[in-house]
């Protein structure tokens, strides 16, 4: 009996390598047969194209005019609008209730110090000081509190839905299936999908501007707060019980707290969120600094759009370091007896700064407002840096650009159009099968097919055929750069400065010394691309290497390894999940930027999602944002597979 | 108070009445307190004008409020009242979206500017010193080999505005039969980066452009001449030197710049609105406005503040 | 220990994790109790199986197992923490699974502490605002429930250290704040699951001696968990040791060391050095006949503390007497040195 059932066994586990190797000599075939094959296995026949946008379309009216929605999601823009109008007020003195402001510059400068102090001593307070100083005094202020303006309304909304999402999400199972999906598709879907239903069912504007954010920054908060309170221990849970908690007060003074620092993590990508929102969002009317830097860069003024993209970065860096420092902060007492004065010292002095600035602006008024005129401009500065570099790489640039658009990227793009869609779906099916048996193959399978019925296979080509150039060029210098800079920490730590910096400077200021280096081509649009995916793949790569365990290194060192043969055989087989990790976000970054990159001048899904925006194309651009979405999620799919699988063969090879 | 009344009005007497007894009101008839919002867009001369026109009205009393928009979307933002009026309104690029807004209604025409409008083939002045016989189209096309890029081979390569344009550049292309492959960009700002780095090379350059427009400011050039612009040229194979093909022939010429309004405004802001009728601009001031940001680095509520203190004359008759 | 009606009584209770396992067990219950096996082959997790106690009033009963062995499970169906399969549990006349949410929180409020093996303690509150914490949920008044936080934290040692949070504190102060919590609301049943495990050896020690202190004060009725048999040695009034489920035995320490029951609890006081457990009254035979000459020994020592005399004093039968002076039997020297030094016949025979 045994010995029937041992080889049988065998074949199972071994089928599933082969049946996926199968399936990808089967593609392998299709391709080659391509001119014998009938055409209906070339393109999808144009009758079986599903119209997916007519009916989402059909539907978003019935929703907004029949069922009248349309005031539902009015009344709400009204809600966020009041409140907009107040911090409007405030910060940069719109006329609006309770007109007291603007405040003056100096008295928000000093805030952020104080608050900045509070969280992490001199150096975040000189780093709060410093952005608003950087702001006012670059003539950038009012831009720079409209922005503000709306992140201030958008964040603690955002937070506030998420955290609501995640505790229904937590407490009902059910609930959590339904979102879990939608929120995969929302993470991956690209930021124009967003805005088309925002424009229909709210116009455009400050309101819509905030909304837009809101939407986009929920998912991580959903998340992060799903995710703490799963990590509560159930011990203190109990002890609550113990103690006679009902379950509102459990989830009120047990769960919440102690779930603080994954929910103040999730506040901090709300925030990132929101900044990354700043420049798009400016598309449907979101004023500050995204609006000036898109006015700048139509009149090419590329030295004061830098100055913006420095403020905006940071901004996004002052807030990312003050809600990481807040999320990490350990509360600690004070002695018994300390005086109210001592207890409250930090409060107080902001009290007395706040009445000397605010006295101070009324004799002098730059130190209310610096108006343009009397402001410092770097622009020159920086147009002739740009100008010098320019000129510097114009002809490295000049003479790669035919060689790469002829040898390279126009062949490839043909090669992708040219493929018989029966040969993806099939070549997608067989490395499903290959990683994640029969189950990833159908998950792979579905994706693709969703795309060919969508009708937009040969857009959505040209969009992997762009972003597979720019993944692995951005691979090919991330991860040499990240082993680089892995060697020693101090310059790791410059290197993920360079990372952060690059990943919030608005992507738009990249698109235009891009297109003056290579033209209105696709060299362009990939190498623009290649500039932000770049970043996680360095990140993740200095991160794996930096973290594998320190006693592995010593005993490669102990067994006399050198440095490359220590890299090949401890450093980079453990930090290969980790590199996929960063591969994965390289892949989510492309797709996110292949879209933008359209303002370059592309003919992928990004140029149609273009187009369905200033249509107000609801089903149009939902239908292309879910094609853009479906092969980052099939990639996320595929890789966070393969990563499991991975990580189990380590865990049971030790 | 005030707002009140006049959304009971417009309910009673409806839209068309509405609209006739707004503009038969006298010109100091109480205009509402609410702010009059006027969008912006991302190009230069339209944020000045806007300013201007916003400083005028500020001037009248009124309040006065911005906000940036896409340039195609605020028709569907003055139809519902969102934002007040339109300062800009292309023939060329947006009649298409202004009409279609009208047909919806809510929207209404405030006339026209002084100035007209032209899109078109486009090259900065030093390209005419290495195709000698420009501006003429046939020229070009004796020149086309001099304008290929590697992505369009042999042919000469005609930078295009973005798809969503709506240019019928390639119809045009192969009605004249001539040996060039348009290359579309994607944003207006593509199109200046392209002219930018053209001209540090000396590189010849083929591109979109339009009139009024602050790159003329920065870069001299000249429309390239087309067979002559002839209504109806766009649908009637007919017309233009090509008995077999639309698109033959230019674009017009004298494209309008209008001035379009929600249609609640007249009975809302009845000066206001009797003075946005009233507002016309020329295309040297246009260009003035754009040259004020553009060239003397102004900010645009800068700009705006500055033109109407040097051109006192030319507002003051329209609030009168 | 033989009160008249037990505080806390559970009968044939069970828990078994896994699908659906009441209908599981009700269908196997036909067909005699499942043992571990066909349980796990069935796809269940058998924590708890078919365990009956009865604990008195005033007593400390200790549980104790290896990890796995279901004794913390145990003490959360005794507490409902957990809900339990099937078996009934009755605590101060209350029939505990049968309450509602409502009587459940109650009783929690008013009759019920429990101290965890890490503490848990909640990371943004005070060690003061931690001991309040349950009389804030009971709704005490503000200046009341301070007070008496004040008040135990004194009584753990922990004056002075009102307005430090948990991660200011070692593990031993943490775990005082925990066990101070766990009697601000003066319950009658306290809990205390692995309350010394995460701590140093000699800190646990410590702990031991002060846990002891406090319930020669308090007089509590106690079920504590430990995986560590010495500490159940010395703080337990019954030990009752659980092996996959089940318990074992439960007796007292002198019975667990010199009457193991199963070869499984016979491993466990394999080493276990007698004489330090056993007391003198646990040998203690009725006398027949006159009282043995001499001076007698008190009943309630342990044997290890009347070594230096039983090798010294060579009579063959020493007379015992009780805390009150009274001679209440006698101890033949044979059996105690079989005791103290192991002896060649099983221990089972001193009966």
């Amino acid at each position: 009996m045994s010995k029937v059932v041992a080889p049988g066994s065998e074949l199972k586990s071994a089928g599933k390598l082969n049946i996926g190797l199968l399936l990808i000599a089967l593609a392998i075939l299709l391709v080659v047969l391509k001119p014998y094959l009938p055409e209906f296995l070339i393109r999808l026949p144009a009758l079986l194209v599903v119209p997916f946008a007519d009916a989402i379309n059909f539907l978003f009216f019935f929703i907004k005019d029949d069922l009248g929605f349309i005031h539902v999601t009015r009344a709400i823009a009204g809600g966020v609008e009041s409140l907009l109008d107040v911090t409007a007020n405030l910060l940069y003195g719109k006329r609006r209730w309770p007109r007291i402001g603007p405040i003056p510059w100096t008295t928000i400068a000093l805030t952020a110090g104080c608050i900045g102090y509070a969280l992490g001593g001199w150096r975040l307070a000189l780093l709060g000081v410093g952005t608003f100083c950087w702001a006012a005094l670059m003539g950038q202020w009012k831009w720079t509190m409209e922005t503000m303006s709306v992140i201030v309304v958008a964040v603690p909304v955002a937070v506030l839905i998420g955290l609501l999402l995640g505790v229904a999400a937590w407490r009902s199972t059910r609930f959590e299936k339904v979102i879990s999906p939608l929120l995969n598709v929302a993470q991956s879907l690209p930021h124009f999908a967003y805005m088309i239903p925002v424009v229909v069912f709210i116009g455009v504007g400050p309101k819509s501007g905030a909304i837009v954010t809101i939407i986009f920054a929920v998912p991580p908060m959903v998340r992060m707060t799903l995710l703490g309170l799963r990590k509560v221990p159930p011990e203190v849970v109990e002890s609550g019980q113990m103690c006679g908690s009902t379950k509102w007060q459990l989830l009120r003074n047990v769960r919440i707290p102690t779930a603080r620092t994954e929910i103040l993590v999730g506040v901090n990508q709300v925030i990132m969120q929101s900044l990354a929102m700043v420049v798009l969002a400016s598309f449907i009317g979101m004023p500050g600094l995204g609006q000036k830097l898109l006015q700048l860069l139509q009149s090419l003024k590329i030295g004061r759009s830098i100055e913006i993209g420095i403020t905006i970065v940071l901004l996004a860096i002052m807030l990312d370091r003050f809600s990481k420092a807040w999320a990490h902060r350990q509360p600690t007492h004070h002695e018994r007896g300390t005086s109210w004065i001592t207890r409250h010292k930090l409060f107080l002095i902001w009290v007395l700064l706040v009445a000397a600035t605010l006295l101070l602006s009324t004799v002098f008024p730059l130190a209310a407002e610096i108006g343009r005129r009397q402001a410092f401009t770097l622009s020159k500065e920086f147009d002739a840096i740009v100008d010098w570099g320019l000129t510097f790489i114009d002809p490295v640039t000049l003479s790669i650009r035919a060689f790469l658009i002829t040898q390279v990227l126009v062949p490839m793009r043909d090669a992708y159009l040219w493929l018989p869609f029966s040969a993806v779906i099939t070549l997608f099916a067989g490395i499903g099968w290959y990683i994640g048996g029969r189950k990833s193959a159908l998950i792979c399978v579905a994706y693709v097919a969703l795309i060919a019925l969508s009708g937009w296979w040969d857009r959505a080509m040209i969009t992997a055929y762009m972003v597979s150039a720019a993944v692995v060029l951005s691979a090919l210098i991330g991860l040499p750069l990240g082993t680089w800079a892995s060697r020693k920490a101090s310059r790791a730590e410059r290197v993920l400065l360079v990372c952060d910096t690059m990943q919030t400077f608005p992507s738009f200021i990249y698109l235009i010394p891009v297109i003056m280096l290579f033209g209105v081509n696709d060299v362009a649009a990939i190498a623009a691309v290649i500039v932000f995916g770049c970043v996680p793949m360095t990140r993740y790569t200095i991160e794996g290497l930096r973290g594998v365990p320190e006693n592995l290194i010593e005993a490669s060192d102990m067994s006399g390894a050198n440095r490359w043969q220590k890299l090949r055989t401890v450093s980079f087989p453990m930090a290969v999940p980790t590199i996929m990790v960063g591969l994965n976000q390289t892949v989510m970054f492309s797709l996110f930027m292949v879209i933008i990159a359209a303002f370059i001048g592309t003919q992928d899904l990004g140029q149609e999602m273009q187009r369905a925006l200033s249509s107000t194309d609801v089903g149009k651009g939902l239908v292309l944002g879910l094609c853009v979405a479906f092969m980052g999620l099939m990639v996320d799919h595929l890789i966070t597979r393969w990563g499991s699988e991975r990580q189990k063969l380590l865990g049971l090879s030790q | 108070m005030l707002r009140k009344q006049a959304v009971t009005t417009t309910k009673m007497l409806g839209a068309a009445v509405a609209l006739t007894l707004g503009s038969a009101l006298p010109l100091h008839a109480a205009d509402s307190s609410d702010p009059i919002i006027i969008p912006i867009h991302n190009w230069n001369s339209q944020i000045v004008m806007s300013n201007v026109v916003g400083q005028i009205f500020e001037e009248m009393g009124a309040n006065v409020e911005y906000v940036s928009t896409d340039s195609q979307a605020v028709y569907e933002a003055v139809r519902n009242g969102d934002v007040t009026l339109e300062l800009e309104v292309w023939e060329g690029a947006f009649g298409a979206a202004f009409n279609a807004a009208m047909e919806k209604g809510g929207i209404v025409d405030a006339g026209d500017h002084n100035a007209v409008t032209r899109e078109d083939w486009w090259y900065p002045d030093y390209v005419a010193e290495l195709c000698p016989g420009l501006p003429s189209w046939e020229a070009l096309n004796g020149c086309a080999a001099m304008f290929a890029t590697p992505e369009t081979g042999d042919s000469g390569r005609f930078l295009g505005g973005p798809v969503d344009w709506l240019k019928h550049d390639q119809e045009r292309v192969d009605a004249l039969g001539m040996n060039f492959k348009v290359v579309n960009a994607g944003s207006a700002s593509a199109l200046w980066a392209e002219l930018a780095a053209a001209k540090k090379r000396g590189e010849p350059i083929v591109l979109f452009n339009w009139t009024p427009n602050f790159i003329e400011a920065v870069h001299p050039g000249a429309f390239i001449e087309f067979p002559e612009h002839q209504p109806g040229c766009d649908k009637d194979p007919a017309l233009g030197p090509n008995p077999n093909a639309t698109y033959d022939c230019a674009n017009p010429p004298n494209g309008y710049l209008k001035k379009a309004a929600w249609d609640g405004m007249a009975e809302k802001w009845p000066a206001a609105f009797a003075t946005l009728q009233k507002i016309s601009f020329t295309n040297p001031q246009i260009a003035e406005m754009a040259k004020l940001v553009d060239v003397d680095e102004f900010e645009p509520e800068e700009a705006a503040s500055e033109w109407l203190a040097a051109n006192e004359d030319v507002w003051k008759a329209w609030i009168q | 220990m033989s009160e008249s009606s037990p505080l806390i009584s559970c009968k044939g209770l069970w828990k078994l994790f896994g699908d659906n396992p009441e209908a599981y067990l009700e269908s196997k219950k036909a067909s005699g109790i499942p043992d571990f096996e066909s349980l796990q082959a069935d796809g269940y997790i058998p924590a708890v199986r078919d365990v009956s106690l009865d604990i008195a009033e005033g007593e400390m009963l200790v549980i104790m197992g290896l990890s796995g062995s279901g004794k913390s499970t145990l003490v959360r169906c005794l507490s409902r923490l957990i809900e339990s399969t099937a078996g009934s549990i009755d605590v101060a006349g209350q029939d505990l699974r049968a309450l509602d949410e409502k009587g459940l929180i109650e009783l929690r409020r008013n009759k019920m502490g429990m101290v965890f093996q890490n503490f848990a303690l909640l990371p943004n509150r005070t060690v003061l605002d931690n001991v309040i914490y349950p009389l804030e949920m009971r709704g005490q008044d503000k200046h009341t429930r301070r007070e008496r936080a004040l008040e135990v934290i004194k009584l753990v040692g922990l004056s002075g250290r009102e307005d430090y949070f948990p991660r200011e504190l070692s593990g031993g102060q943490q775990q005082r704040v925990g066990i101070a919590r766990s009697l601000a609301i003066e319950p009658d049943i306290w809990f205390l699951d692995e309350p010394f495990s995460a701590l140093d050896p000699l800190i646990r020690r410590e702990m031991q001696d002060e846990f002891l202190r406090l319930q020669d004060m308090l007089g509590k009725t106690i079920v504590f968990i430990t995986h560590d048999f010495d500490e159940a040695l010395r703080l337990a009034d019954r030990i009752a040791i659980m092996k996959d489920g089940v318990v074992e035995q439960v007796d007292t320490p002198d019975k667990i060391v010199l009457q193991p029951q199963t070869p499984y609890v016979a491993r466990f006081t394999e080493d276990i050095e007698r004489s330090r457990v056993v007391h003198a009254s646990f040998l203690k035979e009725e006398i027949s006949g006159a009282v043995p000459e001499g001076e007698a020994l008190p009943a309630s020592s342990t044997i290890h503390s009347l070594s230096r005399r039983l090798v010294d004093d060579v009579r063959e039968v020493y007379p015992l007497v009780d805390d009150a002076g009274e001679i209440c039997g006698q101890m033949r020297r044979a059996a105690a040195l079989d005791v103290m030094l192991g002896s060649s016949s099983t221990p089972d025979s001193t009966t």
